[in-house]
């Protein structure tokens, strides 16, 4: 029996909706002063604004946090020795030498925010202005390093304190990773753990000059009954499937001849975090983006190459660079893919009249074009990506298909990040989503920051977001970071 | 007239004078300084050495080799000696020193081993992995290890044309004919 799906069932009003979105997805801080002290060097080094790389922060990163062809004169902390590196001549009968960073590898990142939301009720037709002191809104404590030549690690928690009072603690990152374990240096790097995948390298929230992360992109519910409406909250109700910022998985990843880069990798399924119940129950216990309930692991993949400036590993053979870190002329393409499987756990979904089915995701492709280009002080980067689901409708006693369709969306967005001088930067970002329900109007979104780096480690900023679909709904925030 | 038969018979026995000294500095890239860098005459065709009598030390203290890096003449003994209150081993893996393994000794104890072969043996010891030292056996007398700011001595050279190379425990070793005559300079810079 066919069914025909119908007008979209909201899982939350759009107040709630837009609350969440303004408050709730907030940019993580991201910047480690751990390398700061390690290489007694400035935040700068790496950061074009903290926590947007440089080019030479990105051969960093990649690197598995070492300089490009770094030697040992470069590194002030001096690293305590776990085994002599002739140990490794008596391998396997003795344990591989390793080494520990010289001291405790910590800092601290501090936000305070004072966010103004205006946010427009269509139920009731009144308009919401609400004023916030978020001091702090989140502080993490971050690890980070390298052991030895060849493993690397990173985690975070975050410490947050929400608008009602209550409090929350994450484990945001913790991964190990083992750096170049064959071939040519980079060639072939290992990752395990919780992490943002290098399949959103350059415009995950972790590597954003802005507040806001690109929430359009990330946090798209493809559930609804004729299709997803449009972008959810990782911590609504509703559970979402959408493109998970962090992902529990594995990942291989590498640069090849300086300027082509790949990643592999098998995570959790995106869905819903852990859920109760045969079928996913109705109570969730973790957010997106944490443990999935079902068995299947999905698959993702980037391939880039990029053109000009920098290698991707840092390397600067024939390159002319200027002394200005931040600046070079170069353009980046990739092109980036998940295919994933969402059988068996059951989304709550009801029709106009209100009657209730469950709904399954039972398979799902995100497909999708990145490309950055960077001249002088610009940097114009963005994404287009194109979702397909395969969505089933359930009886929601019996658990059998009633009706099975494939829904479509797709998201772009496109930024542009401006150094006025080291100090002063800018930021403009325009965000649209065409959901897959067709009788849902496209969100559209207008994201202008401008920053202050009062230190290396300090920044002030002010930042404006706007749904230009509905004016009514907008956020000025004014944020102070510190790292230390 | 015996004296100075005598002095030329002394001088043609030996080849050439000791003329004076060879020194200069070693520039060590990617390493935090440039100590440890053994300078050392090569093996000089048609002459042989014979092994020092006197005994080398490495002392083992506070959990460390020291010297860091010890130059010998080949046949030399070196004596490893205990001066922690903690028990120490010292073995090496190299196989130009036949991978030895002198065991584990108390405080105040030393235990010998003789390096017949050029060899640069790394210094192990089984209770602490991080404790770490070289020893390198080279050909001639001839040998010095440089300091921090990588400046090297090596005192009483014969004049005359000779291969000195350099190692160091973490660079790539080089090596470069000298002519040595009288207070003769060679400056090297080694990398990984």
């Amino acid at each position: 029996m066919r069914h025909i799906l119908k007008p979209p069932f909201r899982p939350f009003g759009g107040l709630a909706l837009l609350v969440g979105l303004f408050l709730g997805l907030a940019t993580p801080l991201r910047a480690y002063p751990i390398f700061a002290r390690k290489y007694q060097t400035a935040c700068n080094t790496c950061h074009t604004v903290y926590p947007k790389l440089n080019p030479f922060g990105q051969a960093f990163r990649l690197n598995g946090y070492r300089m490009p062809k770094e030697t040992e004169d470069l590194v002030k902390q001096v690293p305590v020795s776990l085994g002599s590196p002739a140990y490794a001549k008596l391998w396997p009968n003795a344990v591989m030498p390793s080494q520990l960073p010289g001291n405790a590898p910590l800092a601290m990142n501090v936000k305070m925010e004072s966010v103004s939301t205006s946010a427009y009720d269509p139920a009731s037709g009144k308009t919401t202005t609400h004023n916030d002191f978020q001091f702090p809104q989140e502080a993490n404590l971050f690890g980070a390093g390298t052991l030895g030549d060849h493993m690397s690690f990173m985690a975070e928690l975050t410490f947050g304190e929400n608008a009602d009072g209550s409090t929350s603690t994450e484990i945001e990152h913790a991964r190990l990773d083992f750096d170049s374990i064959a071939g040519p240096d980079h060639l072939v790097n290992l990752r395990i753990g919780k992490f943002a995948p290098n399949l959103y390298d350059g415009f995950q929230e972790m590597w954003l000059m802005t507040d806001n992360g690109v929430d359009t992109m990330f946090t798209y519910n493809p559930v609804g009954y004729r299709g997803g409406v449009g972008s959810g909250a990782d911590d609504a109700a509703t559970p979402i499937i959408s493109l998970p910022g962090r992902v529990r998985g594995i990942e291989l990843y590498g640069v090849a001849g300086h300027r082509f880069f790949y990643t592999l990798g098998l995570m959790s399924k995106i869905g819903p975090g852990g859920y109760s119940g045969a079928y996913g129950g109705a109570t969730p216990t973790s957010p997106n983006g944490n443990f999935g309930n079902n068995t299947h692991k999905d698959f993702y993949a980037r391939l880039d190459y990029k053109f000009g400036g920098m290698g991707l590993d840092g390397d600067t053979e024939g390159v002319k660079l200027p002394p200005e870190n931040w600046r070079e002329n170069s353009f980046r393409v990739g092109v980036l893919g998940v295919s994933g499987n969402g059988r068996d756990i059951n989304f709550s979904v009801a029709d106009d009249l209100g009657n209730p089915f469950n709904m399954q995701d039972v398979s799902y492709t995100r497909a999708g074009v990145f490309a950055s280009w960077l001249f002088h002080d610009l940097n114009v980067f963005g994404v287009y990506l194109r979702g397909n689901d395969k969505l089933q409708l359930l009886d929601p006693v019996s658990n059998l298909v009633l009706d099975e369709n494939t829904r479509s969306y797709n998201t772009w967005f496109t930024q542009a990040d401006y150094v006025i001088n080291p100090t002063f930067l800018a930021s403009v970002r325009y965000e649209r989503l065409r959901p897959a329900d067709p009788t849902v109007k496209a969100e559209r979104f207008l994201n202008l920051n401008f920053t202050y780096l009062v230190y290396a480690n300090v920044k002030a900023m002010l930042e404006f977001r706007e749904d230009l679909n509905e004016t009514r709904n907008k956020q000025l925030a004014i944020v102070l970071r510190a790292a230390f | 007239m015996n004296t100075a038969l005598c002095t030329l018979l002394a001088l043609a026995l030996a080849g050439s004078l000791p003329a004076g000294d060879l020194h200069g500095k070693v520039a060590c890239k990617g390493v935090r300084n440039s100590a440890d860098a053994v300078v050392y005459l090569d093996a000089i065709p048609g002459k042989t050495f014979p092994a020092p009598a006197k005994h080398a030390l490495v002392d083992q203290k506070n959990l460390v080799f020291i010297p860091h890096v010890l130059p010998v003449q080949v046949g030399t003994t070196v004596d490893f000696h205990n001066d922690d209150a903690v028990l120490h081993n010292v073995f090496s893996p190299d196989a130009c020193c036949s991978k030895f393994n002198l065991g584990t000794w108390p405080q105040g104890q030393s235990r010998s081993y003789t390096f017949k072969n050029e060899c640069q043996a790394t210094l192990l010891c089984k209770v602490h992995p991080e404790m770490e030292g070289f020893v390198v056996a080279v050909p001639t007398p001839y040998y010095a290890v440089t300091k921090a700011d990588g400046s090297y001595e090596i005192k009483n050279v014969p004049d005359g044309q000779f291969t000195v190379k350099v190692w160091h425990p973490k660079l790539k070793a080089a090596q470069k004919a000298v002519k040595v005559a009288g207070s003769t300079q060679a400056d090297f810079e080694i990398a990984r």
